[in-house]
């Protein structure tokens, strides 16, 4: 029987130092994206592009020209902008893969995987009417939904609590449509098999759903060993291979792994989505800086 | 197929280290990527593999591997059975030289059969040949096929061939006897046989009895000689040589009865060969016919006289006594002249003892201490059984006064009893066929002179000074028993040798090739 290697442990996710961060990124002055939910009313009134009118405020340098109100300039003179409130509630949904090959990496790839999803949570918290966390494969946990701010320490535990699970993009995303598509997706993974992801990415288009996708880009993402003699192997399929490495192979490695790059580019751009790509920070750096492409792609 | 050595398999237990040399080895470094994919596609890209065990070419070595073991093995394909071994029995005997109607002799009928046959027998046959009469010679391997050294008939067979044929065969082992079946009750019932008869009448010299009279020229002989021949028959019995005249007998007895003739004889001064011949027209074996002795030449009994002080009275009366015994006569001793014993009595001699012929008693001689007096040493003791004094009494001889630190060192036969120890009072020195008899006492200091022993004493010592010299030598051994009579030897048919088994053939060589072989194809194997 073959000795299996064991799999790595993964550090803590949120420790103190983080989420003490993560307090102060969530207080960033930026618009979280969701998506609107037909199927039920805001839970709080918030202005919008579009919606029921509820009144008038004075021109400030910098509005969109297209909300000035041109009927009460005419009647008074005066540059206004019409100020609309959404009524419908608007939602976003963390789709998160759990798979053993998020453990892979010097850090494993699923601990930025986790805080990514408490950055962006947490943010859907605060500027959102609800969350929707599905983890496909994780049984009782696979959904569940947070609805205010205060929700965050809940959100923050139950990720942290999420068990390692494989499931497949295509389980994943009968998840996702068997919950009637709950706001905006940000669908976080490593997608390190495209040709699995793209009937979903599909699939979703036809369905109208808006769908971004983040993936923690290690080093080990781009950069290979010049030489050596290492054991590799695959924590999902528990495949592996012994390699001599030396400076050809490194470089048709690097080759291989610029063309896995481009074809996860290739997808998203064929569903229309966009790819986030975060190049990780080290483990034990949790400044503002580090974070922050996160909190400014959730706000596109 | 057999194996010579299969505790040599155990070998084959390296197979299993073999396998484990084998493996690829394990990297030290071992890391997770979800990647593996692109790992696979980067190596295929490159046309590589990754390392690992090929089992072909594993499977190759220890191929390879297990050929070596059994090559260790000695693997041998059994060959035919049948004898491995030839042990030749020759008869080497006298009668072996006894001669047929063509004038060859049975051993070199025996020679040619041996010499024919054995290039013939199989290589991997193992051959010894075992001579017996005369002196007992085994040859084996390469010496017994190239028949090296032999030797020529003589003495007596001593064995039964018969019995040592039986007691040499076994299944593996043939026997061969080549003889002429003399002295034999029955031949060899086993193995082959080549019989080699000569028979035919013979007359031997069966033994010779000598009585020597040296240094005087006369001598007696006893001749015992047979003849064997199917009737009565008349053999003249010759002596001639190194005599002045000489002997012939008749020999007219029956067959088979020894008879005893005799002769008195003189020699010449010059010694020689004596021949002893007895002569019978047809005798197949003419190696026993003759007996041959070479007989010393006469000394010259010239006997020299030295003498210090008034003992010349004792030393001339025993040179005359000597010469008279030994037929010689006393001369002058003087510079230049050959004397044939120098005797010596008293005072200091320059003769180097045991280079010279000489008798000395009381003497200083050459190179010796200053003598010291001893005053009436007391005889104890003189050699029984050498040849100067065995047989002589010396109980009565009485001695007033001897020196000491006249002898040298030499074969001491008369001792003096000095407190419980031996003290020499005679030596005799030795060098080759010369040799030096002397006293430690002057013949006027004691009665030697004067006893019946002393004549004897004095002939002793002279041929005593004349060594080994002085003896006759015999040049013909004694025949061998039973080799005489060469009428009625058995008789049996010849009987061939027999097929020899096949070797085994060796496979070592051929695994070792399959071995070879599997190493070459696993060079292509990948």
């Amino acid at each position: 029987m073959k000795r299996r290697l064991p799999w790595p442990v993964v550090p803590p996710p949120f420790p103190a130092p983080f989420v003490q961060r993560l307090h102060a990124l969530l207080g960033q002055p930026v618009s979280f994206a969701g998506a609107p939910d037909p199927l039920q009313r805001a839970r709080r009134a918030v202005l919008s592009q579009s919606g029921t009118f509820v009144g008038h405020r004075p021109y400030v340098r910098g509005d969109d020209l297209r909300r000035i109100d041109w009927a009460a300039y005419a009647r008074t003179g005066a540059l206004y902008c019409k100020q609309l409130e959404q009524e419908e509630r608007r939602t976003a949904a963390l789709l998160l893969d759990l798979s053993p090959s998020l453990l892979a990496g010097s850090v494993p790839r699923r601990l930025y995987l986790l805080r990514a999803a408490a950055i962006l949570g947490g943010l859907a918290l605060v500027q959102l009417d609800g969350l929707t966390v599905l983890a496909p494969g994780a049984g009782e946990a696979a959904v569940r939904t947070f609805t205010s701010a205060n929700a965050l320490p809940a959100l923050l535990a139950h990720l942290q609590e999420l068990p390692v699970v494989t499931a497949t993009p295509a389980e994943s995303i009968g998840l996702l449509l068997s919950r009637g598509l709950p706001g905006r997706v940000h669908w976080l993974s490593d997608f390190a098999v495209p040709k699995e992801i793209e009937r979903p990415l599909h699939a979703l288009r036809r369905r109208g759903a808006a769908v971004t996708g983040w993936l923690p880009e290690l080093a080990s993402d781009r950069e290979v060993p010049t030489s050596g003699y290492v054991r590799v192997a695959d924590p999902e399929t528990g495949a592996e291979l012994v390699v001599p490495i030396d400076a050809s192979f490194a470089a048709e490695l690097r080759h291989q792994l610029a063309v896995l790059a481009a074809q996860q580019d290739r997808l998203f751009a064929q569903a229309g989505a966009p790819l986030v790509r975060w190049r990780v920070p080290a483990l034990d750096d949790v400044s503002t800086a580090a974070y922050l492409p996160l909190v400014a792609r959730g706000s596109r | 197929m057999n194996l010579l050595a299969p505790s040599n398999l155990w070998w084959l237990l390296l197979v299993p280290l073999l396998w484990w040399l084998s493996l690829p080895s394990r990297p030290r470094t071992q890391t997770w990527t979800p990647h593996l994919a692109q790992w696979q596609l980067a190596l295929a890209a490159l046309r590589r593999r990754p390392p690992r065990l090929s089992r072909w070419r594993f499977l190759l070595l220890a191929v390879a591997a297990a050929a070596a073991v059994l090559a260790l093995a000695r693997p041998v394909q059994p060959g035919q059975p049948g004898p491995r071994r030839l042990v030749v029995l020759l008869d080497g005997s006298a009668s072996m030289a006894a001669v047929d109607a063509n004038g060859r002799s049975a051993w070199q009928r025996a020679a040619e059969q041996l010499a024919g046959a054995l290039p013939t027998v199989p290589a991997h046959v193992e051959v010894t040949l075992l001579r017996a009469g005369g002196p007992l010679l085994r040859r084996h391997g390469a010496s017994a096929r190239s028949l090296q050294d032999l030797g020529r008939p003589e003495g007596a067979l001593g064995v039964d061939l018969a019995a040592l044929a039986r007691s040499v065969a076994a299944p593996d082992t043939a026997v061969w006897t080549l003889t002429d079946g003399q002295g034999q009750q029955q031949l060899p019932d086993v193995g082959a046989l080549s019989w080699c008869p000569a028979a035919g009448p013979n007359a031997t010299v069966l033994a010779v009895r000598l009585e020597d009279r040296w240094p005087l020229p006369t001598l007696s002989l006893a001749v015992d000689a047979v003849v064997h021949a199917s009737g009565p028959t008349n053999a003249p019995l010759r002596v001639h040589g190194a005599v002045v005249a000489e002997g012939l007998a008749s020999f007219a007895a029956s067959p088979g009865t020894v008879q005893t003739s005799t002769f008195e004889l003189t020699r010449r001064d010059a010694g020689g060969r004596l021949d002893v011949a007895i002569e019978l027209a047809g005798d197949v074996f003419a190696a026993d016919d003759t007996w041959s002795v070479v007989l010393p030449p006469l000394p010259a009994p010239r006997i020299g006289v030295l003498v210090d002080g008034d003992g010349g009275l004792f030393a001339n009366a025993a040179a005359q006594a000597l010469a008279q015994e030994v037929g010689g006569e006393v001369v002058p001793v003087a510079p230049g002249r050959e004397v044939g014993l120098l005797l010596v009595d008293g005072g200091r001699a320059q003769v180097a003892p045991g280079t010279v012929r000489a008798l000395t008693f009381g003497s200083a001689l050459q190179g010796g201490q200053e003598p010291a007096p001893w005053r009436l040493p007391v005889v104890g003791d003189w050699d029984r059984v050498g040849p100067l004094t065995a047989g002589l009494d010396l109980s009565e001889l009485r001695i007033q006064q001897a020196w000491r630190d006249v002898l040298p060192p030499g074969e001491a036969f008369l001792w003096a009893d000095e407190n419980g120890r031996r003290e020499p009072l005679a030596v005799v020195v030795a060098t080759g066929d010369v040799a030096s008899v002397h006293f430690a006492f002057r013949l006027q200091d004691s009665n030697l002179p004067l006893l019946a022993a002393f004549p004897q004493l004095l002939r002793r010592a002279f041929v005593r000074s004349y060594g080994a010299g002085a003896a006759p030598r015999v040049l013909t051994p004694a025949p061998g028993a039973r080799e005489q009579d060469l009428l009625q030897p058995a008789r049996a048919a010849d009987r061939p040798l027999p097929a020899f088994g096949t070797e085994d053939r060796d496979l070592s060589p051929w695994v070792l090739v399959v071995g070879l072989c599997a190493l070459a194809l696993r060079a292509f194997v990948r």
